[in-house]
């Protein structure tokens, strides 16, 4: 079924009855245009307002809180969400899909666009569209689920603002930055997001600076920490070390990762999968989690391929892209399989960022950056004398600094 | 508020207000929030026989020729934005003096160059058509269109007619593309 700018539907017709239409997925393309598009579902109440930045759904914030909408992208798409309307609180009373331009760029340049509906996969309904719909628009809504009478109707909206996000979060009820010129960032930003972890604050802002110098506000991304727990290890988490690492790279999980946790590892000559670090549990997690690390039978020898084995197990199926730390103190002897290992991973989404502390004899990892024998350069690697021994600043400018090189060219690789 | 009508809907003017002599037809939409040209509705009335045609071309009435030779329908003024609360566009019905051969009075919304800025129903918020008692102020009865209209550029909201004695209203809300001409030549326009 085609659908026409301002035509309105009930969704039920779209869908004909069918019985899996209790879960669709709604997919979104804008093509032709050389700046980017940022897509995003806003649930409003019913003064059509934001009245609750949960229900703003979009990269940085991939799901709402009742689980009702969620990043889903439908295969040719450039972005979607899967939507499950049943599960969505009352107090939401219209879902808006909009696309806003970020560039210098206005919708009539683009060449055209869809917002289409899916079920199981198939398309049954799709509200095309091309520049010579619009104007000077920079954001657009381009179509709106609503409430009526107790169903959910489809609006084909197509009409926007020439003032583009902001303009648009304003339309909303939003509150934007004074200067509305400047272009305005609808995430969340991490301060708020990391306001249930008061001590974490402060690197909050540190981690942000590090974020928008490598463009990476609005990426989405896992977060992967692999710790070294051999024996030669045991004065640093003795110390709190280890400790002030996970303190240290949890804001980075919180930013990036669709479920603000950070996946955790230890090994030494095992291998311990220990549970996601969140800002629930973070505080103590060295000396609590799992017993404690006294307690997770590490402190031996090192066997790196092991515990790059099971990374890559739990990440390989993932469709976000991943950026692991992995911090070792040297005394790497297994190079053959290493390098193996990260060369043909280099054709999955993983980053891994190796951190050398306080050790010597890196051995593979110190080449890791100019291996060849590989698709894109997947990992990066620098050493520190000590973990403390550099500013939080620092510390985020340098994890983050091969990370944006690699999305880009995995981009171009189609890895991610 | 008077009675909500649903498309197709209709009710005994004569008996849900007695008193009814003098009626305001009241038009109103919500201004475009987004930008683009402003959605620019016009209001109008066909004055029809029996057959469903016009007497003659000044039984339309609508923004350049505001009042019926009989003086029964007139035109209040063009709002070309819908800014404001409340009825955007209105026409003025005096029942008594609406001639013995009109049968029907039908009160048509159309989007003022829908074609070329790209407009049609859809897209307008809110609109309405209510019938107010001209004297007493109070509204007798109300259609909501917004869900009936969707990619026409002319619709007719509704209209007024003689039944048995009774003035009826009838909430309408059919739609056509074309616009206003297309709709004028339905009813026995030469345009």
């Amino acid at each position: 079924m085609n659908i026409l700018k301002g035509q309105r539907v009930a969704l039920t017709s779209l869908f004909q009855n069918q019985p899996q239409a209790d879960c669709f997925q709604i997919g979104l393309c804008v093509s032709g245009n050389k700046d980017v598009v940022d897509f995003a579902c806003f649930g409003l109440d019913s003064q059509q307002k934001l009245s609750d930045d949960a229900y703003m759904t979009f990269f940085n914030q991939p799901k709402t809180p009742c689980g009702a909408i969620e990043l889903s992208t439908p295969a040719g798409d450039t972005l979607g969400f899967a939507c499950q309307l049943a599960k969505l609180p009352t107090k939401i009373d219209k879902l808006v899909f909009t696309a806003a331009i970020d560039g210098a760029t206005s919708m009539r340049q683009i060449q055209n666009g869809h917002l289409r509906f899916l079920l199981a996969g198939q398309e049954v309904a799709r509200f095309a569209f091309s520049g010579a719909d619009f104007q000077d628009e920079k954001a657009v809504m381009l179509g709106e689920l609503y409430r009526k009478d107790g169903t959910w109707r489809f609006s084909a909206v197509g009409q926007g603002f020439n003032g583009g996000m902001a303009a648009l979060v304003q339309h909303f009820g939003g509150e934007v930055a004074e200067d509305v010129t400047a272009p305005v960032t609808t995430k969340l930003s991490l301060e708020k997001k990391l306001a249930s972890a008061p001590k974490l604050i402060d690197l909050a802002k540190k981690a942000t600076v590090s974020l928008e110098k490598y463009q990476l506000q609005e990426t989405v991304a896992r977060v992967g920490l692999v710790l070294d727990a051999s024996g030669s290890m045991m004065n640093q988490y003795r110390t709190g070390k280890v400790q002030e690492v996970i303190n240290r790279l949890l804001p980075l999980a919180v930013h990036f990762d669709d479920d603000a946790a950070l996946d955790v590892w230890a090994f030494s000559s095992n291998t311990i999968a220990l549970p996601p670090a969140t800002l629930n549990n973070y505080a103590d997690f060295i000396d609590s989690t799992e017993g404690g690390w006294r307690n997770w039978g590490m402190m031996s020898i090192n066997n790196e391929p092991k515990v790059i084995k099971q990374v890559i197990e739990l990440y390989q199926k993932t469709l976000l892209p991943v950026l692991v730390i992995f911090i070792s103190d040297g005394g790497v002897s297994r190079n053959k399989e290493i390098k193996d290992l990260l060369t043909s991973a280099a054709c999955l989404p993983i980053f891994w960022q190796f951190v050398g502390i306080g050790g010597r004899n890196y051995g593979v990892l110190e080449q890791l950056d100019t291996m060849a024998g590989r698709v894109v350069d997947n990992c990066g690697f620098f050493a520190l004398d000590d973990l403390n021994s550099v500013s939080e600043q620092e510390l985020y400018d340098r994890l983050l600094n091969e990370f944006p090189l690699w999305l880009k060219a995995a981009k171009q690789k189609h890895i991610i | 508020m008077g009675i909500s009508l649903n498309k197709g809907g209709n009710l005994s003017l004569t008996k849900t207000d007695p008193t009814l002599k003098n009626i305001i037809i009241g038009l109103g939409w919500d201004a475009r929030p987004t930008d683009g040209a402003d959605f620019d509705l016009d209001a109008s009335a066909f004055m029809v026989k029996e057959d469903g045609k016009v007497r003659s071309d000044s039984d339309f009435i609508f923004y350049n020729q505001t009042k019926s030779t009989c003086g029964s329908v007139e035109h209040t003024g063009d709002n070309r934005t819908g800014a404001g609360d409340g009825d955007d566009e209105s026409l003025i019905v005096i029942l008594d003096k609406v001639p013995a051969d009109i049968q029907r009075v039908v009160f048509t919304v159309t989007i003022h160059d829908a074609e070329s800025r790209k407009q049609n129903f859809g897209q307008v918020s809110n609109a309405f058509i209510r019938v107010v008692n001209k004297d007493s102020g109070n509204e007798v009865a109300r259609f909501d269109l917004s869900e009936d209209a969707s990619i026409e550029t002319a619709m007719v909201f509704g209209e007024i007619y003689k039944h048995g004695g009774e003035w009826k209203f009838k909430a309408v809300g059919q739609g056509y593309s074309g616009g206003l001409a297309a709709l004028a030549r339905q009813y026995g326009i030469n345009i």
